[in-house]
């Protein structure tokens, strides 16, 4: 039945989803929130030299990371698994950015395991500054897929 | 596909970049008075490089020529420090440090590779008594001295008090000579830092030569100020206590882990052997043997050698900065000195008299290890006076695995060098090969 719906979309499709809702779009925030508030807490470490904060911000690398490859894999899988998908610009510029702030972060998780100011000023500092601004420009084009293309969306007949 | 092709090339550069490192010197640039420091490298990836441990199955340490190695004592539980008794017994501190705690993701990695280094055996938490009623040096007999401690390292014997420096006290015993049970209860002397952060574990111990003032060792409770100045309160010291009312004071500071603990015999001078810093690269920054000098800052954490900045330590202090004094004989990096003895005795060559032994734990943090031996440190006047030399070895075996880790060292009644190898579970005498006549009669 699910499978039926999906092939009458006029939506591309997300390949990689769970009774219809789309398993990158679930996964998603989860990276987002931890990168986000790892600049933050290497913000906070700059300014007061307190470990706790660059500790925290080992912490939210580290899970980060983990649940963006499970994101990361069920993007990949969408991304070939509908042509519709491939050709929408805003789909390269989300995959591509987002690969960028995956081994940009997999950088700062590694400069954050040395020991006190350096592992987070201001090469981690740097690194955590850049993956947010990709992820801005990366959530910008992934709304564009699902908000203007309708990727993933469910949709019966016609518009 | 272009993406995936872009994931695999950054992943090949990242993996590339975080093997990247300068090539490990010789580590003979850094022994003595003046090292060479080189630049200072901030890894990606820290090169763990620990040696597996094999153990000895039946084999024994290496001796330079005219000395002989036996077995003083096998199996046992992770035996980190040695002193001898007036009349010749031996203690042997059996011992581990409390769990390390988890304040990031990378100390699980660290604990795990720590646990790689060492010995299976679960480390005891007691003093051993051995004594040989034979006189050839190989003890007969087997006590359980002292049991149920707290991560003890130190041991001390002034008059009919013995003191134990547990990782959190230092502890008064009441001993007699020949006594090979004490189950009085310890009075506890002094309270030193310990828990619940106990980085650097081991608080090593020695008396003044008169006796009025104890000294111990406190490292520092992080590699480079990690878990926070505050925790390094009273640590990266060595503590002078007032063996009549149990006050104390620091004797010097900036010091990051001192063991080892000895007076020079000649100019009754503390020395003791210093770990520096970890994670500036292969070759910074060399551990050393110096003389303590008291009210003396020796930089930890904020410089290296003097005036050699750490840039991992905020807020820096350019006022301590400015006080740090280099310490005297730098021994290479990472060797990780545990151990030391000045020689007093006549029983082995007169080479080695008057000059100090170091025993060196071995390296974890370098491509090529370094250390894993005892190296003899020639003295004059009170002061290094040449090379350092390597006397036992063969505890690496094809330059990746280990038999064992020496530790504690001590000189026993004959005159014999004691080594305490904690990952061996063993104690090793080196003594003469030919017995001199004093020996021998």
């Amino acid at each position: 039945m699910q499978k039926g719906i999906a092939m009458q979309s006029i939506n591309p499709r997300s390949t990689a989803s769970l009774c219809g809702h789309p398993i990158h779009a679930m996964l998603v925030p989860v990276p987002v929130v931890c990168f986000t508030a790892t600049l933050v807490s290497d913000i906070v470490y700059w300014r007061t030299a307190a470990m706790l904060w660059a500790d925290i911000s080992a912490w939210l690398l580290l899970i980060g990371l983990i649940v963006s490859l499970f994101a990361a894999t069920a993007g990949v899988i969408d991304f070939f698994g509908d042509r519709r998908i491939r050709e929408l610009r805003a789909a390269w510029i989300h995959a591509l950015g987002n690969v960028a702030a995956l081994v940009l972060s997999i950088f700062n998780a590694l400069i954050h395991t040395r020991d006190a100011y350096t592992s987070v000023v201001p090469a981690g500092l740097i690194l955590s500054a850049l993956v947010v601004l990709i992820l801005v420009v990366t959530g910008w084009n992934g709304w564009t897929m699902v908000y203007r293309h309708g990727v993933g969306v469910l949709h019966k007949g016609a518009p | 596909m272009k993406s995936a092709c872009f994931a695999a090339g950054a992943i090949a550069i990242l993996l590339a970049a975080a093997g990247c490192g300068p090539a490990p010197i010789d580590p003979q640039r850094q022994i003595g008075a003046d090292p060479y420091l080189p630049p200072i490298h901030e890894y990606l990836l820290p090169p763990m490089h620990v040696a597996k441990v094999v153990g000895w199955n039946g084999a024994t340490p290496t001796a330079a020529a005219g000395l002989k190695v036996q077995a003083f004592a096998t199996g046992l539980a992770n035996p980190r420090s040695l002193y001898v008794l007036p009349n010749g017994d031996v203690l042997v501190v059996e011992t581990g440090g409390p769990p390390g705690p988890v304040s990031r993701p990378k100390e699980i990695v660290m604990n795990w590779v720590e646990k790689m280094a060492h010995s299976r055996t679960k480390p005891g938490q007691r003093i051993l008594l051995f004594r040989d009623t034979k006189g050839n040096g190989v003890p007969d007999q087997k006590f359980v001295l002292l049991d149920h401690l707290n991560s003890p390292f130190g041991v001390v014997l002034v008059g009919n008090d013995l003191y134990v420096a547990n990782t959190d006290a230092v502890i008064r015993f009441p001993y007699t000579t020949g006594q090979t049970q004490i189950t009085a209860p310890g009075v506890k002397l002094c309270d030193l830092p310990g828990g619940p952060i106990d980085h650097h574990w081991t608080k090593s111990l020695t008396a003044s030569p008169d006796g009025a003032q104890l000294y111990a060792g406190v490292g520092s409770n992080s590699n480079i100020t990690e878990n926070g100045i505050e925790a390094e309160v009273g640590r990266a010291a060595i503590w002078q206590i007032d063996r009549a009312t149990g006050a104390h004071r620091e004797y010097a500071t900036g010091l990051r882990n001192p063991n080892g603990l000895q007076f020079e015999p000649q100019t009754h001078t503390l020395w003791a052997v210093i770990n520096e810093r970890d994670e500036l690269g292969p070759d910074l920054v060399p551990d050393y043997l110096t003389s303590i000098r008291d009210g003396a800052f020796y930089g930890w954490p904020y410089s290296y050698y003097g005036q050699h900045i750490d840039p991992r330590v905020k807020p820096q202090r350019p006022d301590l900065v400015a006080k740090a004094i280099p310490p005297d004989y730098a021994l290479s990096s990472h060797v990780a000195p545990l151990g030391l003895v000045f020689y007093t005795g006549t029983n082995l060559p007169e080479h080695y008299r008057g000059g100090a032994f170091v025993g060196e734990h071995g390296s974890w943090d370098r491509s090529v290890l370094n250390g894993y031996k005892i190296v003899y440190v020639p003295f004059a006047d009170g002061r290094p006076s040449g090379p350092a030399e390597d006397v036992v070895t063969g505890f690496l075996i094809g330059g990746d695995k280990a038999r064992g880790r020496p530790v504690g060292l001590a000189v026993d009644g004959q005159g014999a060098l004691l080594i305490a190898d904690d990952t061996g579970n063993s104690v090793w005498r080196v003594s003469a090969a030919q017995p001199t006549m004093a020996a021998d009669r």
